[in-house]
């Protein structure tokens, strides 16, 4: 199943801390709550979610303030820069698995996958079918 | 029994060694820390590789296009190419192939068309379907999936729990009640393609490790009579050779990876310095490590034990339960012990530890959990049931 959290909208005065630092997935939408992008913090995500979200969100100036420098900072991935709006998150030690089933889920509901992850540099792995689709193929999330 | 490598297993075994420290640990640096899966281009170009060294699909018999290499020399080589970070559920990867599931053997020549040689080719891949919530240790009980007999077809209902890889599988074989009145001799086994009517996967269920399995339901699922594997009625007694033989090498995947936690324990108990003197310098740790040691002799030793027989054709059904509960339950407190020697750093997704200490937890419960094989052992021992030592 997909994240089950409400939509928050991106405020860039947030204050970094209030996103943990923890593992996890998270999905980007538009300002319709469309999902744009199905992202994971990794092992390997510096600063974790918290990072993840401030480098699709927010600026490189804003980044050096804090103090953090993330290897994927200004990657080009057009359907998400200047487009996303909102977020949800879930921590989750399993982040790898987690976003493969969301991944899949989007997909089968969808078609085809998020803009923002056809553009995404990072190889995705073999996705699988569940067969149906979900309630919110049906509401068109 | 004579445990001396012959020219050839020494060959072979120190082919996959050097492929595995200088072709695939250096990928993962790159990838994610729970990956399971190399980039395409890499999967391609190392399986290519494997191919040109003549150890592709090492588990297929030779009859069937395997390279034809023996129990004991796969068991050597099961230990050697799961010696990296996602060495313990998917060794080197599978660039070293992965033949099809044993009971496809057992199908008639129609069948093997459709499924196994596609599947020995790279082109289908299949799911076994045997647990479901009632339960997976004692199928033959448990299993309350039904099919009912309709003129050429089959009807089936019901569902499965913890099938890898059903969600991308072209196929499963699934075990099915078709005679409620005969116990074990009413379970049939059919060949289920995955985009019949009435197949669903339900979910992903998230598990410890980064992986998962599915759950699946059945409803009213038309299936051939064609697709029934075997006979009708001996679903469970397809196989058994083949399943019993493979669980020596999965069982030797733990020591692997216990092996190299081991030698990263010396390494870094050599060179951490507390209070003024060497890790390796205190009895406490120079006694983990000991331990370490003796465990995984052991657990070698059992797995060897029981590929030796095997490939002698000797009963080896007592010894490969041993093998599997000594190598997953001894692999196990290798990776605990160097997790506490190595401190911080050995929880850090920095290096691998964490990920082999939380998948070798569930090699305990998979393919048989350790009470289950002691029934086994137990079963010989007291002379109940089929079994023979």
């Amino acid at each position: 199943m997909r994240i089950r959290k409400e939509w928050t909208e991106w405020d860039d005065t947030l204050d970094a801390k209030s996103i943990p630092g923890a593992m996890g997935v998270y999905e980007l939408a538009d300002e319709d709550q469309r999902t744009l992008y199905i992202g994971k913090a990794s092992g390997k995500s510096p600063f974790g979610l918290r990072g993840e979200l401030f480098r699709h969100f927010s600026t490189s100036d804003r980044l050096a303030r804090e103090n953090w420098d993330h290897p994927r900072m200004g990657e080009d991935l057009p359907s998400v820069r200047g487009r996303a709006r909102f977020y949800r998150f879930e921590v989750n030690h399993n982040y790898y698995s987690r976003w493969i089933e969301i991944l899949t889920r989007y997909r089968e509901d969808h078609e085809v996958l998020p803009p923002g992850n056809l553009e995404d540099p990072e190889p995705l792995p073999r996705l699988g079918r569940y067969h149906w689709k979900s309630e919110d193929a049906e509401r068109g999330l | 029994m004579d445990f001396e490598l012959s020219d050839e297993q020494q060959l072979i075994i120190d082919n996959v060694r050097r492929f595995v420290r200088e072709e695939i640990r250096p990928l993962e640096a790159d990838l994610d820390p729970d990956a399971f899966h190399l980039r395409p281009e890499d999967d391609e170009r190392l399986t290519q590789m494997t191919k040109d060294m003549g150890l592709y699909q090492m588990d297929v018999p030779e009859e069937y296009g395997g390279p034809g290499v023996d129990t004991v020399t796969r068991t050597l080589v099961a230990e050697e190419m799961s010696q990296h970070r996602a060495g313990l559920y998917a060794p080197s990867y599978g660039v070293f192939g992965q033949g099809p599931q044993a009971q496809l053997y057992n199908a008639n020549e129609e069948q093997k068309e459709k499924y196994l040689w596609p599947t020995i080719r790279g082109e289908k891949s299949g799911f076994f379907g045997l647990s479901e919530p009632s339960g997976g240790s004692d199928p033959a009980r448990a299993i309350q999936t039904r099919g009912v007999r309709d003129g050429d077809e089959w009807v089936i209902n019901g569902g499965k729990l913890w099938n890898s890889g059903a969600d991308t599988a072209d196929y499963g074989i699934v075990y099915v009640r078709t005679d409620p009145s005969k116990g074990r001799q009413g379970i049939t086994a059919f060949i289920v393609d995955t985009d019949t009517p009435g197949f669903r996967v339900e979910r992903l269920v998230q598990v410890l490790r980064a992986h998962y399995t599915t759950e699946l339901s059945f409803t009213d699922m038309r299936i051939s009579n064609d697709n029934v594997l075997g006979e009708e009625g001996g679903g469970f007694a397809l196989a058994n050779d083949y399943l019993a033989r493979n669980r020596i090498p999965y069982s030797a995947a733990g020591i692997g990876v216990a092996t190299y936690a081991h030698e990263m324990a010396i390494d870094w108990a050599k060179q951490r310095v507390t209070f003024g003197e060497p890790l390796a310098s205190r009895q406490a740790i120079q006694w983990m490590l000991v331990d370490n040691e003796i465990d995984l002799r052991t657990s070698r030793w059992a797995c060897l034990a029981a590929a030796d027989k095997a490939e002698r054709g000797l009963p080896f059904r007592f010894e490969s339960s041993m093998a599997k509960l000594v190598s997953t339950e001894g692999a196990g407190r290798v990776v605990d012990r160097c997790m506490q020697i190595m401190g911080g750093l050995g929880m850090s997704k920095d290096l691998p530890m964490e990920r082999w200490y939380r998948e070798l937890r569930i090699r305990r419960i998979g393919e048989g959990p350790s009470e289950v094989q002691r029934i086994v052992m137990a079963r010989d021992l007291l002379n109940i049931g089929s079994g023979s030592r």
